[in-house]
């Protein structure tokens, strides 16, 4: 092994995670997948285009952030709290899973996804805009509008996108304090 | 090739001898249970009414679980080593030149491979690519020789880590000076594909016997000189004659045309696209020579045949092979993964990889670079039309499809293309062709629409001009000229059931869009200045299904009524796995508790086939068939849109035979209980009372019983409690006779029959269950569909209609669509909501062919590897009038109805009603696809 190297360390999913060795121009994407085998966040463009690699990085003041781990390399998210779509439902200390994320529920209740393959980054994209709307709500008037500007930059091949924004305006819409007026 | 071919008819499975093959759909003991998804599916998925909460895979996917093939490594695969390698392939960009080698200088020392492997190790090694009439005659490109196709792969880089080689992979891309070429030499594609014809002229009205049709008489087959398709001479000798005669005649007729008819002439191109499913291909190969056991983990829509054909490939060389253990998760490929070259790839890798599993996965760039295509059409169509009535006399195309550089199914996809092109519309004389070309371009394949979007959008635009020459309404000349039930189709077969197009036109005169669109076209113009406003209609009817479609499905419950079900189905993305099982719970009353889906395995079913559904004569399948074990196919790939209403017969087939075996009598007897007959004798109660729904059993007034009583009672009298069945269509349903015990012979819609019995069956009953533990009851007789069904090319059609509403920006040429709204006929819809999902992804798969989605074919195509979303644009939610659109789904006829395929219909209509609209803006015509700003602007120039 001859490749140039160097630890990194962060808390993947409430849990930390290092320092183990990763080549230093490793994107994200291959370290969740290849060394934490946290294959969910999936591989699309591999060019930051299509965001279905997405993962939430939690901010210092709680913000969450959504980070493409196809182009962003594995030690950008040194030190930091990232959250894959493996660690948005609940589970029990046995790892049986005992409740969805609001976001996940809200997906499967509107038939939202066919294939599956994007949903992880559409999940990861939902709920940063409802972590966002938490802090600044949006109008009535505007909140479909909100919605597909928030999630235009996610592709998806099988559904049109109908579903998943449906979803994502009616779980805003059942959820007290993220619209106003 | 002669007559009797069909769609995806061409490679027959060619299974090695002695070799051991083993499907299956990822065990249970992986990380995530794939097909039977958690939480376990029971009561907390479906509603009250029987109706899914969600769909049965819905939780792993929503959740991040290993889902699809991609997701899988070694080590989540049990049994399989904890490490594994890495592999990528070299690919030639240019095919002009001769491939001279490769020069890895540019990786160093360090990034060095562990393992190369060329052309000529394969060679050395015995390895050939199997149906090399399909698959091309070489994996990489020979030292010396010419690329066949841009993209050919030339090396296969195999490294033992995944650092090296994600860091040996990124330094190669985009590099030119890795594939080293030689002199410039002429192209060195494969030969043309083939080309076929179907003429038919009517005997003067519809319901007159044909004078001549492909179903009557036969399909055309042409041959190649050089570029240019050679037909058979016309003349009165044998059938193909006849047809090119009546070819003939057809043209005269366009030719003696007078000033009372129409006649337009028209050509279209439709683009190469890229399917663009997200998952690229990939797959996991772990081959062990010591025990000679080829391990294959690969995305693949068509598992059986990658199974097969690995086999073949791997006995015939100096691997020792016993065994090929393939495994299967989920995948999407809208037919790009259906007998496609990739998992033969992953063979290659995994036989060099040292004894460790070998990991090959496109990345977006090389998926552009060599996964299948839609094919370009070129479209040379006349259509005839009366002046007084707008009645059309004679419509003719004539089709030319480029297929790249490996045949795959470009010469079915060219002639389902010529088939389709009628759309909805009666011809009284027609005459389409297609020919399938090679090239040096990317592989076009299998893909969603399967020719008919390229044909049916243009005879779609085609109709909307000839309305405006002709100044007739273009929903009205489409209703003078509506296909009605009992019509003959171009092929001159009659399509299956009530053909409703007329009654959708009616629906969509009425709609606000259509009926109003004059008046908002004024008033959206004057409030939007440089913008422009139109509406567009779009009708098409898509086949579905393949001609030859198989299936095996099983159920059976036990003495305490739980329920459990077995299907060959394994899941695309549509919800099959839902579906099917909502389909038991509406006959049984009663979803099963347990399912398990993409069974290989089925001891109770020892069938033969000899996989030749297209081609075998009547005369061998009619000797063929005295063996009761023998059945034309075993299964079909998941494709052709075939899980509802095909892999769904099988389930209803077998739901329906429990019923009249096991659960009616079982009921019956409960009801009979007691002095004089019980309950029952004072009533006249009959089968046909019987309802099944919400886990009770009722009939005609008797006291209502539980799902749970009614199998304890069949279990008691030992009547069958399991049916299993198989099932075969060539458009038309097989059916056989069997001798059932207690009930003598029957006849039932399925070419084979297992029974299991309940509990309280007698010792003899329990003897006859011999075969895997079931009563494999040999027919007495079957009824396959004759053979010449296959001239009849389609006989199961779903129609779809889309209005589009669009503005165009006459500064930018931008189009925006409005909004639209659709018109779909399916029959009894399973669960609605995936029948909505469906309309919905489809049509944005319609948007982006229609205006964004474009490939070049050859040297600045997908096959330079520079390619990925960039680039070439999907249509994203801002573009599908995502808030606004509406669809409306016909009601059935009667509860009874079946339910249609509707994956590929739902995409095309959208196609031709936007090129429409954009007429009705701007009052120019696009006769290429896709119509972007470009295009627009210039047509305003």
């Amino acid at each position: 092994m001859t490749i140039e190297t160097k630890p990194l360390a962060l808390t993947v999913n409430g849990r930390p995670v290092g320092p183990v060795d990763v080549p230093e121009g490793l994107m994200m994407q291959d370290f969740l997948h290849e060394y934490l085998n946290l294959t969910g966040s999936r591989m699309g463009c591999g060019q930051g285009i299509c965001h279905a690699c997405t993962v939430i990085v939690e901010n210092e003041d709680g913000a969450l952030r959504e980070m493409r781990t196809c182009i962003t390399g594995a030690h950008w998210f040194a030190g930091k709290k990232i959250v894959t779509i493996e660690g948005h439902a609940d589970h029990d200390a046995k790892g049986e899973l005992v409740g969805l994320s609001p976001v996940q529920q809200a997906f499967i209740e509107h038939f939202a996804f066919q294939c599956g393959y994007c949903t992880p980054g559409f999940v990861t994209g939902a709920t940063v805009l409802l972590d966002q709307l938490k802090r600044k709500p949006v109008a009535r008037a505007e909140l479909e509008q909100v919605v597909t500007d928030a999630l235009d930059k996610h592709i998806c091949r099988c559904t049109g996108y109908v579903r998943y924004h449906i979803a994502v305006r009616d779980l805003i819409l059942a959820t007290p304090g993220l619209v106003s007026g | 090739m002669g007559a009797g071919i069909s769609r995806r008819g061409f490679l027959r499975g060619g299974a090695a001898a002695g070799v051991a093959l083993n499907v299956s759909f990822l065990p249970p003991a992986a990380h995530s249970r794939l097909i039977e998804t958690p939480p376990r599916p029971g009561p907390d998925w479906l509603t009250p009414a029987g109706k899914p909460r969600y769909r049965l895979d819905a939780i792993a996917k929503v959740t991040g679980a290993k889902t699809f093939a991609r997701d899988y490594r070694a080590a989540d695969l049990p049994g399989w080593p904890q490490e594994q390698s890495h592999a990528f392939l070299i690919h030639a960009t240019k095919a002009d030149r001769s491939f001279q080698g490769i020069d890895l200088a540019v990786l160093g020392e360090a990034l060095k491979p562990d393992r190369v492997v060329l052309h000529e190790d394969l060679v050395a090694d015995g390895i050939r690519t199997p149906h090399p009439d399909f698959f091309g005659d070489v994996f990489l490109v020979p030292k010396g020789e010419t690329p066949r196709l841009l993209g050919q792969p030339v090396a296969l880089l195999i490294y033992r880590d995944f650092a090296r080689y994600d860091a040996a992979k990124r330094r190669i891309r985009f590099d030119d000076s890795v594939v080293r070429y030689g002199a410039q030499t002429p192209y060195n594609q494969p030969p043309h594909y083939g080309a076929s014809r179907y003429v038919r002229v009517d005997g003067g009205s519809p319901e007159a016997e044909d004078r001549y049709s492909p179903f009557k008489d036969t399909a055309i087959f042409g041959k190649f000189s050089g570029d240019k398709v050679v037909w058979p001479d016309a003349g009165e000798g044998d059938a193909m004659a006849r047809g090119m005669a009546a070819a003939a005649e057809i043209e005269r007729g366009i030719a003696a045309a007078g000033s009372d008819a129409l006649v337009l002439k028209r050509s279209y191109f439709s683009q190469s696209i890229d399917a663009s499913a997200m998952e690229a291909d990939n797959g996991n190969v772990w081959y062990d020579a010591t025990i000679g056991v080829l391990r294959i983990m690969a995305a693949s829509q068509s598992p059986y045949e990658v199974a097969e054909v690995s086999a073949e490939l791997v006995s015939k060389s100096k691997f020792p092979l016993k065994e090929v253990d393939l495994k299967v998760g989920y995948t999407v490929g809208y037919g790009t993964k259906d007998h496609y070259i990739f998992p033969f790839f992953c063979v290659l890798a995994g036989l060099y990889g040292d004894g460790r599993p070998v990991r090959l996965a496109n990345d977006r760039f090389e998926q552009f670079q060599t996964g299948l295509k839609r094919h370009a059409f070129w479209m040379d169509n006349t259509l005839v039309v009366d002046r007084d009535t707008g009645k059309f006399r004679i419509m003719t195309g004539h089709f030319r499809t480029d297929g790249g550089g490996r045949a795959n199914y470009s010469f079915s996809v060219s002639f389902v293309g010529a088939t389709a092109a009628q759309s909805i519309y009666y011809l009284p004389q027609s005459d389409f062709s297609a020919a399938a070309f090679a090239s040096r371009a990317v592989e076009a394949g299998s893909t969603r629409g399967y020719g008919t979007l390229q044909s049916m959008s243009a005879t779609e635009m085609m109709v909307d001009e000839a309305a405006e020459l002709l100044g007739i309404d273009p929903i009205e000349l489409r209703l003078r000229n509506v296909f009605r039930s009992g019509m003959k189709n171009t092929q001159g077969a009659i399509p299956a059931g009530a053909l409703r197009n007329e009654e959708i036109l009616r629906k969509a005169r009425a709609h606000p869009l259509w009926s109003q669109r004059a008046q908002t076209k004024a008033a959206f113009e004057t409030a939007n200045p440089g913008k422009k406003y139109g509406v567009g209609y779009g009708h098409v009817q898509k086949d579905y299904g393949t001609g030859a479609e198989a299936a095996l499905a099983s159920l059976e419950f036990d003495p305490q009524g739980r329920i459990g079900f077995r299907h060959v189905a394994h899941e695309m993305g549509p919800g099959v796995t839902t579906s099917q099982a909502i389909m038991v719970g509406e006959i049984l009353g009663r979803v099963p508790d347990e399912t398990e889906y993409g069974v290989v395995r089925w001891p109770q079913m020892p069938l033969e086939t000899t996989d030749e559904p297209y081609t075998l004569s009547q005369e061998e399948e009619d000797r063929r068939k005295l063996n009761p074990r023998w059945t034309p196919r075993i299964t079909s790939p998941m494709s052709a849109t075939n899980s509802v209403y095909y892999l769904g017969h099988a389930t209803r087939e077998a739901a329906r035979i429990l019923v009249d075996l096991a659960l009616w009598p079982a009921a019956r007897s409960l009801w009979s209980r007691g002095v004089g007959g019980g309950a029952l004798a004072p009533y006249d109660v009959r089968r046909q009372d019987l309802r099944l729904a919400g886990g009770m059993i009722n009939a005609g007034g008797m006291p209502p019983l539980a799902f749970e009583a009614v199998a304890a009672e069949a279990h008691r009298l030992g009547l069958p409690s399991g049916v299993t069945v198989h099932t075969f269509n060539r458009w038309q349903w097989t059916e056989a006779e069997f001798d059932v015990p207690d009930r003598g012979r029957l006849r039932l819609s399925v070419d084979a029959l297992a029974l299991r019995y309940g509990e309280g069956a007698s010792e003899e009953r329990k003897r006859s269950m011999t075969t895997g533990g079931w009563h494999f009851l040999e027919r007495a007789a079957v009824f396959y569909p004759p053979a010449q069904r296959n001239n009849a090319g389609v006989t199961y059609y779903a129609p779809m209609a889309t209005l589009a509403e669009v503005s165009v920006d006459i500064g930018s040429g931008t189009v925006t669509l409005l909004s639209h709204h659709s018109i779909l006929e399916c029959g009894r819809q399973v669960v609605p909501e995936l029948v909505s999902g469906q309309i919905q992804g489809g049509i944005a798969m319609g948007i982006g062919h229609a205006l964004k989605e474009y490939l070049p074919l050859y040297e600045d195509g997908p096959g330079d590897g520079t390619w990925n979303w960039n680039r070439y644009e999907l249509p994203r939610a801002k573009d599908v009038a995502l808030w606004s659109q509406t669809a409306e789904v016909l009601p059935p006829l009667s509860e009874s109805d079946p339910p249609k395929g509707i994956a590929e219909v739902v995409m095309i209509a959208v196609v031709p009603a936007i090129a429409n609209a954009v007429t009705h803006a701007i009052g120019k015509r696009f006769y290429d696809l896709p119509i972007t700003p470009e295009k627009i602007r210039e047509a305003l120039s």
